[in-house]
């Protein structure tokens, strides 16, 4: 049979496609470059009979229910303005806030969180909320001081948290009972984790029950014992790396021998399942979890007997605290409509309402009652008090880039294939140059 | 039919576009036996390929000379990106654990040949069922299938190294450790698209004519027998369909791998594929012009895979 | 016999995955598998209604994939026998572009098609989002092998008679190409339905989303419901099984090769 493709034809369209490079070249040269952030007209609350359609978008179909909820009470102050909800599946949430971003057809109001923050800030496709807190409209320090300065860029505020997660210590009353090991309190320490979590897996090894459960999750596990050692992921105003320091590397080596001395099932076990599986299925007795595994312990079968503390100290106290953002977009053709919806938001009335209705803790101080009440016999009240020392989750504009050095790094340093410090410094080497890149 | 190579004669192109349309001169019609038909054949197609597709292409292409930033905005670098990319290990990489992985679903071919021939035996009881459920996977929502296929794997819980304990196979850690995460998403890759390829070469069966069988049968052949010179060669077209699309569609593996080895696996790295490793570049890492090139990069290796197939099909293909 | 190993091979997962959605989020998660849920959890087929606006998003995908598929099937009928059967300068060219179009990662098209789609206004349109999918390289190839296959007496035997091109493609070799029709309605619909990137970029109103979009709202950041997502899945996946139930009966009794008679 003939070839209806020889390779001479095939070529010839390849370079047939090259030669429209020019014209190609000076469309897309329109493509524009960043903006510099602007600072917009200063808000004022617009009349109650404005009319207006805007676009709200998020990615938790959970918290659908109180956000509905929110926009009600919003539409009894401004009856005129629809909001349109576009809940995007996480997957796909940041691949379409980008593509939007890109073309400027961003929505008017929509979630930002910590990781993100900084790109999409430093693009200008972020409205500050500078003029809506000189107004008095919005008052940052209703809101939980670190979490605060995660949305502030050089200064300018952006937006304040609209809820907040920390980290505890889930960990299985059974277990302990049966291995006979005192359960954990909220003053306990590195030394009396380890001891604990050793006690429990020698005891019940035999029933393939391990102590104490970390992964490769950093919010929920090693960024939280690099601060409690002392040390910083992120450092210099985001120039540079804090891995290669003393008080860093005790954060990895917590772990490192955890893992040795059987304590922990191994890293590549915890890739496989992950820590929270293992705890909800009874197979371990602690772990490291967010506040927002609540739901998900309380429906498991461990949930009669489960219960949270605060997470052991290392030299000091410290939690990762992370919490999402109300921003609306600086080229929004609404903005006025979409400010007053953040306002309203962020506002007490809001707040209380997101945290009665229990999908979220709401960042607002004094409205996080109801999810303190919301596990009978469960301590969650210390995700709450844990406020007190708690430490931003790290990043930086292009935190996606270092943070894939982490995952292909940290592995053999929680194995123990690779030193702690030699690994440590290859991260912060790496990490170094990446940040520069920024 | 044999027909000579295409496109050898003197006519040039604009004259071809002038004569487009139904009324096409006779003088047109006299140049070529099929006048300006097959342009309106083609055209709409073509026209949508060229703005969906080809456009993008040549945007793709551009931007890979230059650093593209996350927002727009882009500025000359040259070949910049290509060395970089000819330096990272990361290419390599993945072009091996592409190909490998394109290996093992390489093989689900002849088991499908094997299979749709089964399925098209001539009275086969219940062969409506079989066809539906050998499709099913091909059916299945990426996204849930994905999820049960990690439970499945799962290295200390899962179904299958509890099946391979019979055996005394101590199984390993499939979606956690390097190798075997690879040929953990190749079974599944064989497993969803089986289906599909029996579909094909189901349709390309029926168009062998029963008279050969019946005729082989009369000088006493045995099936196997029947099987390997008749079935087989005749089949060739088709099989050739699969192979290609196939090799393709491997080469673009990108969605199956992501959703069961977990978008926070360590092991990522290591078994990334082509089609990941520009995706990490692309939205990961936010390198868009080195991603541009990444994407060129792998539309000439498949390409020239693609070529190599097509030479190679006269040796093995046979058509009427 | 082979087959009902295949078969049950081929099925399994899905019974795992039914059996997924019977039970509650805990016996799922639990990392010894459950084999059989203590209670049959039906509620969890009630929930994905609750959850999602299921019937506009089913009626979202069917819409986009009868017009998808109705598209393909005439647009790459049509150029597959072109590229197979007629004699045209720039053929192999123009074979190739449609070719090396599949050679490109898909998602390298995204950011590209976005900004067409919004220049031609059609973000949040029906048409928006079936737009890129009408035209399929892949569908084009399988046509032209179906038609290269082809004995070429029967259309010679055509052309002899007068007929003209269109005349012979429609009333000669079209009939003969039935069964790979059929193969590319169903590739195409199964592609179609089961899409979700590009609907997911290109709508911002959930009731315009397709049913694949709306199954992944229900998988969540930090942690999901598993039953429900399956259960979603599993009805998701009900209409196109019986348009491939009923569509497979055509491909098995289509035309077997008996034009010459």
């Amino acid at each position: 049979m003939h070839k209806t493709t020889s390779p001479g034809s095939a070529r010839r369209a390849l370079l047939g496609i090259a030669g429209a490079i020019g014209i190609a070249s000076l469309i897309a040269g329109c493509a524009g470059g960043p903006a510099q952030p602007t600072g917009g007209a200063d808000y004022t609350p617009p009349a109650s009979d404005l009319a207006a359609e805007i676009t709200y978008a998020f990615w938790d179909e959970t918290q659908r229910a109180a956000i509905e909820a929110n926009i009600e009470g919003f539409n009894e102050e401004y009856p005129n303005i629809a909001v349109n909800l576009d809940v995007t599946p996480w997957e796909g949430y940041w691949t379409k806030v980008q593509t939007q971003a890109s073309s400027d057809t961003l929505p008017d109001l929509f979630w930002l969180n910590g990781p993100n923050f900084q790109l999409y800030a430093s693009n200008g496709k972020v409205e500050p909320i500078t003029s809506e807190v000189e107004g008095d409209y919005i008052d940052p320090a209703n809101y939980p001081e670190g979490l605060v300065d995660l949305y502030n860029l050089d200064g300018v505020q952006y937006g304040v948290p609209k809820d907040f997660d920390t980290i505890g210590l889930w960990f299985n009353k059974a277990i302990f009972e049966q291995a006979g090991v005192e359960v954990p309190t909220d003053d306990w320490t590195w030394d009396d984790l380890s001891t604990a979590a050793n006690g429990i897996s020698e005891a019940l090894s035999s029933q393939g029950i391990y102590g104490v459960a970390g992964g490769m999750d950093g919010q929920t596990t090693y960024y939280n014992t690099i601060f409690q050692a002392g040390g910083e992921v992120v450092t210099d105003g985001g120039k540079g790396s804090g891995y290669d320091t003393p008080e860093a590397q005790a954060g990895i080596q917590f772990w490192t021998d955890l893992i040795a001395s059987g304590a922990s099932p191994s890293i590549q076990q915890l890739t496989d399942t992950p820590a929270d599986q293992w705890f909800t299925s009874g197979k371990v007795a602690m772990y490291y979890g967010g506040s927002w595994a609540r739901t998900a312990v309380k429906e498991s079968s461990v949930g009669a007997v489960a219960d949270v503390a605060a997470l052991p100290a290392g030299e000091e106290k410290a939690v990762v605290i992370h919490g999402v953002s109300n921003v609306v977009a600086a080229n929004s053709k609404n903005k006025q409509a979409a400010q007053a919806l953040q306002v309203y938001l962020a506002s007490e009335k809001a707040q209380q309402q997101q945290g009665d209705l229990g999908a979220v803790i709401p960042a607002f101080n004094g409205t996080q009652q109801a999810f303190a009440d919301s596990y009978p016999g469960v301590n969650l009240q210390v995700f709450l008090d844990q406020t007190a020392w708690a430490k931003p989750y790290p990043v930086s504009k292009n935190g996606g880039a270092w943070g894939a050095v982490e995952t292909a790094l940290l592995p053999d340093a929680f194995s123990g294939a690779v030193p702690v410090a030699d690994a440590t410094k290859d991260l912060a080497t790496q990490m170094t140059d990446l940040l520069a890149k920024e | 039919m044999t027909t000579g190579s295409p496109g050898l004669r003197p006519v040039t192109f604009p004259a071809a576009r002038a004569a487009r349309g139904r009324g096409a001169g006779a003088e047109a019609r006299a140049r070529r036996r099929d006048g300006a038909w097959p342009w309106l054949f083609v055209l709409p197609l073509l026209t949508g390929v060229v703005l969906f597709y080809v456009w993008p292409i040549i945007q793709t292409f551009y931007f890979s000379f230059t650093e593209w930033g996350v927002f727009g905005g882009s500025s000359w670098t040259g070949i910049d990106n290509y060395v970089r990319l000819v330096q990272d290990p990361q290419l390599y990489l993945s072009l091996g654990n592409t190909l490998l992985y394109t290996g093992i679903v390489l093989l689900g071919v002849p088991i499908a040949v094997y299979l749709a021939s089964l399925l098209n035996t001539p009275g086969l009881r219940f062969a409506s069922f079989y066809r539906v459920l050998f499709f099913l996977p091909y059916i299945a929502m990426p996204t849930a299938i994905a999820m049960v296929w990690r439970i499945i794997f799962n290295g200390d819980f899962g179904i299958l190294n509890y099946v391979l304990s019979f055996a005394g196979i101590d199984g390993p850690y499939w979606v956690s450790t390097a190798g075997f995460a690879t040929v953990a998403v190749a079974i599944v890759g064989i497993w969803s698209s089986i289906g599909f390829s029996m579909i094909v070469l189901g349709a390309g069966l029926k168009n062998i004519p029963t008279e050969y069988y019946e005729a082989s049968e009369l000088d006493g052949a045995s099936r196997w027998r029947q099987f390997r010179s008749i079935t087989v060669p005749l089949l060739t077209p088709s099989i050739f369909f699969v192979v290609i699309i196939t090799v393709i569609a491997s080469f673009q593996m990108f969605d199956l791998l992501f959703a069961i080895l977990g978008s926070q696996n360590p092991i990522l790295p290591k078994s990334m594929s082509l089609v990941y490793f520009f995706y990490h570049a692309g939205f990961v890492t936010n390198e868009r012009g080195y991603a541009a090139s990444i994407a060129m990069i792998i539309f000439v290796i498949i390409g020239l895979v693609t070529l190599l197939q097509f030479r190679l099909q006269r040796r093995w293909v046979n058509v009427d | 016999m082979v087959l009902g190993v295949g078969g049950f091979l081929m099925a399994f997962p899905f019974l795992w995955q039914m059996i997924m959605s019977l039970s509650t989020n805990a016996e799922v998660q639990s990392v010894v598998p459950h084999f059989w849920p203590a209670e049959l959890q039906w509620d969890n087929y009630v929930e994905v209604f609750e959850r999602l606006p299921f019937l506009s998003q089913l009626r979202t995908s069917v819409l986009i994939t009868i017009i998808r598929t109705g598209a393909q099937i005439v647009l790459c009928t049509l150029a597959g026998y072109a590229f197979a059967r007629m004699r045209f300068r720039g053929r192999g060219i123009a074979l190739a572009v449609i070719l090396s179009i599949l050679m490109v990662p898909s998602q390298a098209y995204l950011i590209s098609q976005y900004q067409i789609v919004q220049n031609l206004g059609w973000l949040n349109t029906l048409i928006g989002i079936v737009a890129p999918g009408l035209f399929s390289a892949f569908g084009t190839f399988l046509m032209r092998t179906a038609f290269l296959n082809m004995p070429a007496e029967l259309e010679e035997a055509a052309r002899l008679d007068g007929a003209s091109p269109v005349r012979t493609f429609w009333s000669v070799m079209l009939p003969l190409a039935r069964p790979s029709i059929s193969v590319l309605a169903i590739t195409s619909a199964l592609w179609s339905w089961n899409e979700l990137l590009w609907p997911l970029l290109v709508t911002t109103y959930q009731e315009q989303m397709p049913l694949s979009a709306g199954l992944a709202t229900l998988v969540g950041n930090k942690s999901t419901d598993y039953p429900v997502v399956m259960a979603a899945s599993m009805l998701a996946m009900a209409p196109i099984l019986i348009l491939f139930i009923v569509l497979q009966r055509r491909v098995v009794d289509g035309l077997a090769f008996s034009g010459l008679k």
